[in-house]
């Protein structure tokens, strides 16, 4: 168990590792951001060569990337160049908007995906479990940026019933802005976390439903019909135990693939968050912004995946003790 | 050579008839390789534009003596023709890196599994990083590290995906690896690239293939949105998505045609690639029968 | 209630038919099958795969898997018509009247619970009326009957803190916690170790004998019937051939396909005299044990010395689980020019390893190796050092030793091509080779998945021989096969050998086949020689315990 974790831990750390020099590599190749500060046609030499050394750019490049990952330590991602602020506290003001669109998506998406998956496994082949699926693949197959186009189209344009995008009304809870605290915040939270919600819910169905065949084809479930008990007590104290496995491992990851998915649906919806930042950053070449959006998404996502393989260890035993 | 997995594709196909998403896939394969004699109008020609047609809505008589079907967009060019002209660039981009990713994470995946060591340690380390990120994340990562342009978004394409095929690959393989009949090549010395690709390789593919529709779908998606974002293919030759990205503006003011219809075909697209994917995924892997 | 009601029938099966709906046809899967199975025997269904035995028992216990249907005769139970029972009322016979232990003992049990959790649920499901206290102390109290050592610590564990022979006790302990009239066995130890198999054979005998229960044992092996089952059931293609008591049918069987069953187990021919006790004390040296018969060979083809293999984890040796014990511990062996040489050992033995080092499959640590006098160096890889191809195997599963997507014609041609490379005098024809093993020229074309395992096992021996081998490595090669095909292949390779002078190391668990086919024998135990010397000293001589302890779990009646 001990080797397990240290396994983790050091796949972890490569993770960010990697992550850091492709970001950083990725940042440093697209286009020049002095000429953010400085106006192209009447900036002199001077001017440029100036805004370079303010910017550190003109240290060779594994010197910029030390001196970011030395930052990084410190939470210190440099300063914004747009908004002129500390790129971390950017990435933290943005974060409560993100992680309240991405957990009420979840909330809708988690407990409606697993029991149509339920349903669908346990009643495999037949009619609703082909409904089931098929309407799984049409909810996947639409493009999520279309989808949440057409939520606005539907839900706010033709009835007027939820506003088009924006935060609009929060309330303070934890010294922070929450939206789900206003009767309004909750009708602006409505539309981009259904936008969220809708693919998660097909897919955590699918990834249920296989789970729940694989475990309802093991052996002990019929050993447990031999041995007398009631079909109710085999799905409640045997079958769902051992589904709930791979169903926490499955959401663990889809609360990770929101966050991502999150950066398309905060740009339609004009949302406040860390994803909308992400891309503004990326083409506003603030580099310092993207770093440090890059770098604690990274993170999250080490820090889910972890987390998911901590639940894995309380729910299995045989990753408890190794045998 | 046919292998069983194609023989088994084949037969299952005659028996039960072409299924109609195959269908509606053929047709748009056909839509887009004949888009220039369809599409009444040549989007990327500004001189069969009318720039004072824009934003007309769908079934507007044009001035070029053609209907516009669907509308036109803000800079007058005609939905049709866009979606036409779009589709054809949508599935060029996902047809070719998903037919590079698949060639590349094969490969990947068995020589990975039959050479072993740290080569293996290596390329699996890679993979595994790669899928531990969502998708969309090392696509962004991708295209702000390579840029924009269609050779780069095919490019970035690759990158998310030909991991995907060799773990998939590379587990079959290992597993396929440790029967003896890869045992019995190894005694009778034949050449490493022979026993490489004429014994593992075919023995290997299947779950592969069976990949190769789901993630031609994911291609045209990612594509899509990449392009949305405005990360992804030049503006001046719109794919499907940056069609839809074109008419975002315009949908909070009521011209909802010109996002309306490339995001239908977008995902009319996607959505029979899916179908087909899963009936090959249901004909050939006997577990999920 | 012991014995009193021996002949009177508690399950009459009568003309049972079963059929199964399949995606392209129906298939009958048991025809007019009758039987009947009295209070305290166990009847023994025996049949090869496809006889239906599994199916009829699945029938007993109500547990048809989707597809299946009755369509003809009855099951009754104390005269009950199982198949006119709801689902409901077949619930409730079903652990507290007949109950059952499955095959896979690993996959029987729920990973997530505790044993004593699932032998307590059981418990209580099957007697409502008793407390958690009381549910505990009998959960307990069948731990014991079953032979689980300290039942009060482990009750607390997960099937995975088990070994397999105890997961099987576990398995029954549950299948007894209702205490059944039947118990249905479907191929209890199939998947254990030959001494783990024959306790746990022991243990159903004497649960059977103290407590009266029934026990219908499925099994496709002659040995298990022949020690517990009272009566045996032949079954062939959904069909009885034959059904007697036990000793009637072992030694006077009435119907060909019963004698051909039989006559395809290998038999131990034990000298009368010799039956010594496990208590002798085990050398501290293994190689003291070793005490040669025969003087071998002065110059044998192959000489391997002081062999010791650990497995090393694979790419990041600080993320190894678990500790290392090594696969081999200075191992030696030899072979004599022309003569077969018999490996035995249980699973986890290193006898294979041994067999993949000497191919050049494997490297080891350690150790030399001598072949035809020339030296090689087992610590490279054998593609580097030359041995690779030296040396040709056979494999245990047919299914898997052949490139299913490769004609038959193709992969021996691959062989033809590899032996030749020296001289093309050497060259052999592949037809010739295929009429020599008695394959059909016309399977050339074929696919593997087209051929019988006996047939592929085949092809494989003509693969091997193809490649001018001088020694042939044959790891279990008849181990996967039906037992009506077993004695062909043996006999194929005993004349491959006496025919074309090749030598060939013979690897295997089974001691009687060995004493068949080989003139010296090793014996191994956790990677180490336990015991070797020639076939007559390690039969009739050898005062190794482990030895005896081997010969003695074979199934008693085929001892003689």
């Amino acid at each position: 168990m001990v080797s397990a974790i240290i396994g983790r831990l050091s796949q972890a750390f490569l993770l960010l590792l990697v992550m850091s020099v492709i970001g950083f590599i990725g940042i440093h190749s697209v286009g020049n951001p002095v000429f953010n500060l400085v106006n192209a046609e009447t900036a002199t030499p001077e001017d440029i060569r100036r805004a370079t050394v303010a910017l550190g750019l003109d240290q060779p490049v594994w010197h910029q990337y030390f001196r970011f990952i030395g930052n990084v330590f410190t939470g210190n991602f440099g300063t914004s160049y747009i908004y002129h602020l500390p790129a971390f506290q950017l990435v933290m003001g943005k974060l409560p908007a993100t992680l309240e669109l991405a957990i009420v998506a979840m909330m809708i998406a988690a407990p409606a995906g697993v029991l149509l998956g339920l349903l669908a496994g346990r009643r495999k082949d037949k009619p609703v479990d082909r409904t089931i699926l098929r309407l799984s693949v049409i909810a996947l197959s639409i493009p999520s940026f279309w989808l949440s186009m057409m939520l606005i189209l539907i839900g706010a344009i033709l009835t007027g019933w939820f506003p088009s995008g924006g935060r609009g009304p929060t309330g303070v809870f934890l010294g922070t802005e929450w939206s789900f605290l206003t009767l309004d915040g909750l009708r602006q939270l409505t539309l981009p976390a259904l936008a969220l919600a809708l693919p998660n819910v097909a897919l955590i169905a699918r990834l249920t439903r296989s789970g729940t065949i694989e475990v309802e084809t093991q052996d002990f479930t019929r050993f447990c019909q031999a041995k007398g008990l009631s079909p109710r007590r085999i799905l409640f104290r045997h079958t769902l135990p051992n589904i709930s496995v791979p169903i926490v491992t499955i959401i663990g990851m889809q609360f990770g693939g929101m966050l991502a998915f999150a950066v398309v649906v905060e740009s339609i919806f004009n949302w406040p968050g860390v994803g909308k930042l992400l891309i503004d950053s990326i083409q506003l070449l603030d580099r310092p912004v993207v770093m440090a959006t890059l770098t604690f998404i990274s993170i999250a996502f080490v820090a889910l995946n972890a987390l998911v393989d901590l639940f894995y260890v309380v729910l299995d035993p045989r990753t408890r003790r190794s045998a | 050579m046919k292998t069983d997995t194609m023989r088994i594709f084949w037969k299952r196909s005659g028996r039960s008839g072409v299924s109609l998403p195959l269908l509606i896939l053929m047709a748009y394969v056909l839509l887009a390789v004949a888009a220039s004699l369809i599409a009444p109008q040549n989007p990327y020609d500004p001189l069969q534009i009318y720039a004072w047609e824009a934003s007309s809505s769908p079934g507007t008589a044009g001035s070029g003596g053609y209907t516009y079907l669907l509308g036109t967009d803000g800079l007058g060019r005609d939905i049709f023709s866009t979606v036409l002209y779009g589709l054809r660039i949508s599935l060029f981009v996902a047809f070719t890196s998903t037919a590079l990713a698949a060639l590349i994470g094969v490969t990947a995946g068995v020589t990975a599994a039959y050479t072993g060591k740290w080569g293996d340690a290596l390329i699996m380390r890679i993979v595994d990083l790669q899928l531990s990120l969502p998708t969309i994340l090392v696509a962004l990562i991708a295209i702000v590290t390579l840029g924009p342009g269609i050779d780069r978004i095919i490019l970035a394409l690759v990158i998310v995906q030909w991991a995907t095929y060799a773990r998939v690959t590379r587990g079959v393989a290992m597993s396929e690896a440790a029967k003896s009949y890869l045992d019995a090549a190894r005694l009778l010395r034949l050449p490493t690239r022979r026993i490489i690709f004429r014994h593992l390789l075919p023995n290997s593919i299947a779950p592969a293939i069976t990949l190769v529709p789901i993630e031609l779908g994911h291609a045209v998606a990612l594509e899509a949105t990449l392009s949305f974002l405005g990360l992804g293919v030049p503006i001046d030759k719109p794919s499907l998505g940056s069609a839809v990205a074109n008419g975002f503006q315009y949908l909070l003011t009521g011209q909802y045609w010109i996002s309306l219809f490339p995001g239908l075909a977008l995902f009319g697209l996607i959505a029979s690639i899916n179908f087909v994917g899963e009936n090959v995924r249901r004909r050939l892997d006997p577990r999920s029968r | 209630m012991e014995q009193q009601h021996h002949h009177e029938p508690l399950l009459v099966v009568n003309n049972l038919t079963l059929k199964h709906q399949g995606a392209a046809a129906t298939t009958t899967i048991l025809r007019d099958v009758s039987l009947e199975l009295r209070r305290g025997e166990i009847l023994g269904l025996i049949g090869e795969s496809g006889a239906g035995k599994s199916t009829l028992g699945n029938a007993v216990l109500g547990l048809l898997a989707p597809g299946f249907s009755q369509t003809g005769g009855r099951i009754l139970f104390e005269g009950l018509a199982l198949n006119e029972l709801s689902d409901k009322q077949r619930m409730e016979l079903r652990g507290r009247r007949i109950s059952a232990i499955f095959q896979d003992h690993t996959a029987s049990l729920d990973p997530l619970m505790s044993v004593g959790s699932q032998i307590v649920e059981t418990i209580r499901a099957l007697d409502d009326g008793l407390t958690s206290r009381q549910a505990k102390s009998r959960a307990l109290e069948l731990m014991q009957r079953v032979g689980i050592p300290d039942p009060a610590l482990r009750f607390r564990h997960y099937p995975h803190q088990f070994s397999g022979g105890q997961r099987q006790r576990i398995v029954i302990a549950i299948a007894l916690a209702g205490r059944p009239d039947i118990i249905v066995a479907d191929e209890p130890t199939s998947a254990l170790d030959a001494t783990i198999q024959k306790q746990i054979l022991a243990l159903l005998r004497n649960l059977t004998d103290e407590t009266g229960v029934s026990v219908m044992l499925v099994t496709h092996d002659m040995g298990v019937i022949s020690e517990i089952a009272d009566r045996v059931i032949v079954m062939r293609h959904g069909k009885v051939v034959e059904q007697g008591a036990t000793s009637s049918i072992l030694d006077m069987p009435a119907e060909v396909y019963t004698k051909d069953l039989l006559a395809a187990v290998p038999r131990l021919r034990l000298p009368p005299a010799s039956s010594p006790t496990n208590d002798v004390p085990r050398s501290a040296d293994p190689q003291a044990n070793i005490v040669p018969q025969t003087k071998l060979d002065q110059n044998p083809i192959l000489r391997v010395k002081d062999v010791t293999k650990t497995y090393a984890g694979r790419s990041f040796p600080w993320l190894r689980r678990g500790p290392q014990s090594p696969a081999l511990r200075d191992v030696s062996i030899e072979l004599v020019r022309g003569s077969i040489t018999g490996i035995v050992g249980e699973s986890g033995s290193g006898k294979s390893t041994i067999g993949r080092i000497v191919a050049g499959l494997e490297t080891a640590g350690r150790g030399s190796l001598d072949l035809n006098g020339r030296q090689f160096d087992i610590s490279l890889a054998g593609k580097k050092n030359g041995l690779l191809g030296q040396i040709q195997m056979i494999f245990q599963d047919p299914a898997m030793s052949l490139n299913p997507r490769m004609s038959i014609g193709a992969a021996l041609e691959e062989s033809v091509w590899f032996g030749s490379r020296g001289s093309p005098s050497d060259r052999q024809d592949v037809g010739e080779m295929m009429d020599c093993l008695g394959l059909p020229r016309s399977l050339l074309l074929s696919f593997p998945h087209q051929l019988s395992g006996g047939q592929k096992q085949r092809v494989c021996i003509a693969r091997a021989l193809l490649a001018n081998p001088s020694i042939i490595v044959a790891d279990e090669p008849t181990s996967a096969l039906d037992v009506s095909v077993q004695a062909d292949i043996v006999r194929l390779l005993k004349e491959t050998v006496s025919e074309r002078g090749v030598s060939m190391l013979f690897i295997s668990h089974d001691l009687a086949l060995v004493q068949d086919l080989c003139s010296e024998i090793y014996i191994f135990r956790d990677g180490v020689v336990e015991d070797a010397g020639s076939a007559d000293f390690i039969f009739s001589k050898s005062q190794n315990p482990y030895t005896r302890r081997l010969i003695d779990a074979r199934p008693g009646r085929f001892t003689h």
